[in-house]
């Protein structure tokens, strides 16, 4: 009975852990991406990453049709201002939470056709700021760190996309609260 | 006794758990997925109300994954039930979709573009060779083929890790993707794959 008793808790531990698993993954995963970042170009940077291969390692399943454009950013002390040139052929900014959420995006297709051969400045800001500080679009983060990225085709004559990333950038604010 | 008891307990439940969480994603079951024929999708990945379960999946075999919305991801592992193999060839017919841009990739089990020699990992909407209706076919396979081809082999990542039913899938991105394939995701027209021959 007594061995019974145990083999029923540890199977009910083991059937309520697999949940826990579950959630922790994704906060795992992205921590490592988000360290992986910092660590080739630091927090609130924007960075270009080369085009995917079979060698690419830092993203799974990354579209080899694509450029990818990576910011690590922290509103903990201060908005970060993100611009970007949007060209014409397919480009995509979307923003993730450190629990793979994907909370915001901006594309230049359909109804943002508008955002063609202009440039997208967004803040984004905390959890608790005030949005109405800030002018134009404003992006309220729901947790301090996370994770912008933008796609850019990669199809066809890149040089307009190229120089598009290559104007992008991602920064904290100068005068942190 | 009764401290190393519980303690033993406790590590053979976090074993089980990890076991069975490995499981559950390999069943793919519960995690709100649709089938299209032998095209699957997920309607909340990337969504905050997506479910615990999902949201593992998406942060091991796609982190970074956008809301459907943005963008919809159909994966094929398998075609009437049996598993995409190396030692296969395959097709995909196809002709256009109404989405901003679509690829489709060719991914090994461990989630990671296939090396293969001429470094070509996926068609998209812009490189395809069509005829004059817009038709368009691709041969996967791992023989050297006319015309557009999708070479596959093995995945690179080291094979005790290899968990999978199947060697390598087809993942078909549709970005900024139009109405029918977010109100009819399983009804949605998309490219047909088909087994041609097996060595």
């Amino acid at each position: 009975m007594n061995k019974i008793k145990w083999l029923v808790a540890i199977l009910v531990l083991a059937w309520m852990g697999q949940y826990g698993v579950a959630i922790l993954a994704p906060h795992f995963a992205m921590q490592a991406l988000y360290h992986a970042v910092v660590n080739q170009s630091g927090e609130n940077n924007f960075m270009l990453t080369p085009l995917p291969d079979e060698t690419t390692r830092d993203e799974v399943r990354p579209s080899p049709d694509l450029f990818y454009g990576i910011c690590a950013y922290n509103v903990e002390s201060a908005p970060v201002f993100i611009t970007a040139l949007v060209p014409e052929k397919y480009w995509s900014m979307q923003f993730y939470q450190m629990n793979t959420d994907n909370f915001s995006s901006f594309s230049n297709q359909r109804d943002e056709s508008y955002r063609v051969n202009t440039t997208t400045k967004i803040t984004l800001i905390g959890a608790n700021d005030d949005a109405s500080k800030y002018q134009g679009e404003v992006v309220r983060s729901p947790t301090d760190k996370g994770v912008m990225l933008v796609r850019v085709s990669a199809i066809g004559d890149q040089a307009q996309q190229i120089s598009a990333l290559n104007v992008s950038g991602c920064s904290a604010a100068v005068n942190a609260k | 006794m009764l401290i190393i008891k519980i303690i033993a307990a406790i590590l053979l439940s976090v074993s089980l758990s990890i076991v069975l969480f490995i499981v559950q994603l390999k069943s793919n079951s519960g995690f709100g997925s649709v089938s299209n024929g032998d095209w699957t999708t997920s309607l909340d990945t990337g969504s905050e109300n997506a479910s615990v379960m999902q949201k593992a999946a998406v942060a091991i075999g796609g982190l970074l994954a956008s809301k459907r919305e943005s963008s919809i991801y159909y994966r094929l592992s398998a075609i009437d039930g049996k598993p995409l193999t190396v030692n296969c060839s395959y097709r995909i017919d196809g002709n256009d979709y109404d989405a901003g841009w679509w690829s489709i990739t060719a991914y090994g089990w461990d989630n990671y573009l296939i090396p293969n020699k001429i470094q070509r990992y996926s068609y998209n909407n812009d490189n395809l060779t069509r005829d004059d209706s817009g038709n368009w076919s691709v041969r996967v396979s791992a023989i050297s083929q006319a015309g557009d081809w999708l070479p596959i082999g093995p995945a690179g990542g080291d094979e005790w890790k290899n968990f999978s039913d199947h060697d390598f899938d087809l993942l078909l991105r549709l970005y900024t993707p139009g109405v029918a394939y977010l109100q009819t995701p399983k009804a949605a027209v998309l490219p047909k794959v088909v087994e041609e021959g097996c060595l």
